[in-house]
């Protein structure tokens, strides 16, 4: 049993860390009262240029800070059509995932099974030789590591600095941060580039470390479940942890069980995740309780008069 | 009659003889294109005074306030702060110099603590401390005896609540001039007496305030002087201890003085077009009134007293009690069940902007906003038809500028009135329930509109609501007395006594 159990955490763990790296992305551009459903084509340009880059220069870190750059640029573009031009977040979005899966697929033909140099695992000093977490947890390479700490960070952000709790008023209700002396537009121009960046870094990791080959269609919807997570987590880091792993989970679980060989079509089972988000918001909705969503996500600031 | 939980500790708190005035308005004017909002006013405030402005809606407290606090430029005149003149040129120069605003609608988010929110923008670095940050609220809270949980969150407040966070707000940036905007609308009774309590112990520390209101007893309660502001003019400054009657207060709020006067020849009277039997609910209490084709009856009263519920009753805004309103002879539910587009009741808000017109659509497409089914051939709108009568109605209300296409926000107030006046007149109304027809217009706008008003009564019967006493007193037959949710009275306009009744009755005195 858990010979079985183990590896299967194990590859839960690392098929969660891109979904939790463009989860916690989404949700701070969300915190900042932005919704971006452009993360898909987020995580594939970035995919593309962190591999481009670490086989341009043989230097992976260099192609991981491309990927965040990457996310940041299209974050960017996202914030100039929403926070500056007033555009409609939704339709900004969506032709952002449209145009950057396109872009991908366009730019990354010559690459196409090629490899470039990535993350490799290691064993973490000490902490590996824990029994079970260690095999589970401590195994991993750095960027899996590194989104250990990133939750962490993101809570403190928001909970223990000024400048975070600027972010989220923006998120709520941009008049009051107006009045309050804040700048609105700027805030939400670092939450959607900050939250860009980090989607990104998700992105990085499906080329960099999840395979180190280039083939296309490597986000496979891994953006679209970041921006279900995010209502998942009700905008909370720790619960966006739970979610990417659950995700990750059953993205693994299925794999698993598709190697085994079983009758069950593998759709059906890739399709349990989402069904799982339906649940969870039905059952959030259904109990009552206010989902805490920024009050003010998905509306434009208008200038006054 | 007393509901106000605030008697205050001593009667009169004169202000030392030499006292150099904190804030200090010279001849302020401020024209928004052809109407004047505030006419050279000019207005002094004191330190650890409360200082009220009453006045009826639309007679430019918010304008002034809205100067004071950074929001407009003065046309003309100077604003001195401790005897220096100065020129703010965003909200943040006033609060620069100590003058804080608490508006109406509240600048909180709602997710977020009350220290939080209080030190939003002012946490003096950037790692913070929740615990710490409550700490230093409540210690502010404490210093003027607020009563408020510092780690509560903004969404569990009470309205009073929130308003004690606006407060704090203003207090931790050490604002000296409070300004106070209409502050009592969303309170309790009790609310309103804390936070007259609170009010009163920040003057005790030195701080003033400026009290906006139209309510009298508050007013008289709380202020330690009173200014009057009626069409943008100061009208008078009283000491609220020599005041000798809600009444005189009243009166003087609303004026008296003719502005304009049009010539009114009676109409025969018709049919009733509304009647509406002791109703009782939705704020009002016991309301009986009549309305029938060929007459304007006028409902007047300070804002705030029903006049609201009494209109979204009769216009279908809100369900009244069964068997109190009766339209046209049916009953309330059956008329809106099977109401026409014409010849049918229309309605003119006081929001028109908001409530009458879309701001972002043309002058064809807020024509069809009540009278589409006018338009109907079948499934299809008949634009062509909507866009030439459109184009009639232009010239015949002399609707500027003079073009279909013209969007409702790009019209001026007056223009904007007659093309929603034009609208309604188009569906041949039987019934006309006009609410501040003329509240902002200028003075050719107003003949305008009122002529109209006086041609209507041939097909209808009209209720006027109106703050306006001249307005009532020219264009109305009969003028009913809102006090309370209460008609206190109704006064037919003929008797030469009524001019001098209505005071009394607005301020709720029965002889």
């Amino acid at each position: 049993m858990w010979d079985f159990l183990i590896p299967l955490f194990a590859a839960t763990v690392q098929s969660g860390t891109p979904v939790l790296y463009a989860t916690l992305g989404e949700m701070m551009t969300e915190k900042g009262g932005v919704l971006n459903l452009g993360v898909e084509g987020m995580m594939s340009i970035a995919a593309l240029a962190a591999f481009w880059t670490s086989f341009t220069t043989g230097s992976p870190w260099l192609g991981f800070m491309a990927g965040g750059i990457a996310g940041m640029v299209f974050g960017g573009l996202h914030a100039f059509v929403c926070v500056t031009c007033l555009g409609n977040q939704v339709v900004s979005g969506l032709a952002l995932t449209i145009f950057g899966v396109g872009l991908t697929h366009f730019l990354g033909v010559p690459y196409v099974g090629l490899a470039a140099p990535g993350f490799n695992p290691f064993d973490f000093p000490v902490l590996s030789q824990i029994p079970v977490l260690g095999e589970i947890f401590f195994k991993h390479d750095m960027l899996v590591y590194f989104s250990f700490v990133l939750p962490v960070l993101f809570w403190f952000f928001f909970r223990r600095t000024s400048f975070g709790l600027h972010v989220a008023a923006t998120g709520e209700m941009p008049a009051a941060a107006a009045a309050a002396g804040l700048k609105p537009v700027v805030l939400r121009y670092f939450a959607v580039l900050a939250g860009g960046f980090m989607i990104g870094l998700g992105g990085a990791y499906l080329s960099l470390a999840y395979t180190h080959l280039w083939t296309n269609g490597l986000s496979g919807g891994r953006g679209w479940i970041a921006v279900a997570l995010v209502i998942f987590a009700f905008w909370r880091p720790g619960r966006a942890v739970a979610g990417a792993y659950l995700f990750g989970g059953v993205m693994a679980f299925q794999l698993r069980l598709q190697a085994v060989g079983t009758n069950l079509p593998s759709s059906l089972l890739l399709m349990l995740p989402y069904l799982l988000t339906i649940l969870v918001l039905i059952l959030s909705a259904w109990r009552g309780r206010r989902i805490d969503a920024p009050a003010a996500l998905g509306t434009n600031i208008e200038p006054e008069g | 009659m007393t509901e106000l939980h605030f008697t205050r500790p001593v009667p009169v708190r004169a202000v030392p003889e030499g006292t150099r005035p904190v804030v200090s308005l010279k001849g302020i004017t401020k024209r928004f294109g052809k109407v004047l909002a505030n006419d050279s006013i000019s207005l002094d405030v004191y330190p650890g005074r409360i200082k009220a402005l009453l006045g009826e809606n639309g007679a430019g407290k918010s304008t002034m306030m809205s100067m004071l606090a950074g929001r407009y430029k003065p046309d003309e005149g100077t604003i001195e702060i401790d005897g220096q003149s100065v020129r703010f040129t965003s909200s943040k120069d006033a609060i620069a110099a100590g003058i804080g605003m608490v508006y109406q609608n509240f600048m909180l988010v709602d997710s977020m603590t009350v220290a939080e929110n209080v030190l939003l923008g002012q946490e003096g670095s950037l790692f913070i401390n929740p615990a710490e940050m409550e700490k230093r609220v409540g210690e502010l809270a404490r210093r003027y005896s607020l009563d408020i949980d510092p780690g509560a969150r903004i969404a569990d407040l009470s309205m009073g609540e929130r308003q004690l966070v606006e407060i704090l707000k203003l207090l931790y940036r050490e604002s000296r001039i409070l300004i106070f905007d209409e502050p009592t609308a969303v309170l309790t009774p009790e609310e309103t007496g804390n936070l007259f309590k609170a009010l009163w112990n920040m003057t005790e520390q030195g701080k003033s305030i400026i009290f906006i209101s139209h309510k009298l007893e508050e007013v008289i309660a709380l202020a330690d002087e009173i200014a009057i502001l009626r069409r943008g003019r100061i009208e008078g400054e009283l000491d609220p201890s020599l005041i000798e009657s809600k009444a005189e207060l009243a009166s003087r709020m609303v004026g008296k003085e003719v502005l304009l006067e049009v010539n009114r020849e009676p109409v025969e009277t018709g049919r009733t077009v509304l009647e509406i039997k002791s109703l009782t609910g939705l704020g009002l209490v016991d309301v009986d009134l009549t309305v029938k084709r060929g007459e304007i009856v006028a409902l007047v009263g300070v804002a705030g007293n029903g006049q609201k519920p009494l209109v979204e009753a009769v216009t279908g805004l809100t369900r009244p009690p069964v068997d109190t309103v009766f339209i046209m002879g049916h009953p309330w539910r059956k008329f809106f069940a099977e109401s026409t587009w014409n010849r049918s009741m229309c309605y003119i808000p006081e929001d028109r902007l908001g409530l009458a017109t879309l701001r972002n659509q043309n002058l064809v497409d807020n024509l069809l906003l009540t009278t589409r089914k006018g338009f109907a051939k079948g499934l299809w709108l008949d634009k062509k038809r909507a866009a030439r009568d459109t184009r009639e109605l232009i010239e015949k209300f002399d609707i500027r500028p003079g073009r279909i296409h013209a969007l409702a926000w790009q019209l001026s107030g007056g223009n904007l009135q007659k093309t929603v006046l034009a609208r309604e007149l188009y569906r041949q109304p039987r019934f006309i329930v006009a609410e501040q027809p003329t509240q902002g217009l200028d003075v050719s706008a107003t003949e305008e509109v009122w002529n109209r008003l006086l041609e209507a009564r041939s097909m209808a019967g009209v209720l006027l609501v109106t703050g306006d006493l001249n307005e009532a007193l020219q264009l109305a037959d009969r003028i009913a007395v809102i006090y309370r949710g209460q008609i206190l009275g109704v006064l037919d306009t003929a008797d030469a006594d009524t001019p001098s009744k209505i005071g009394p009755l607005m301020a709720g005195v029965i002889d």
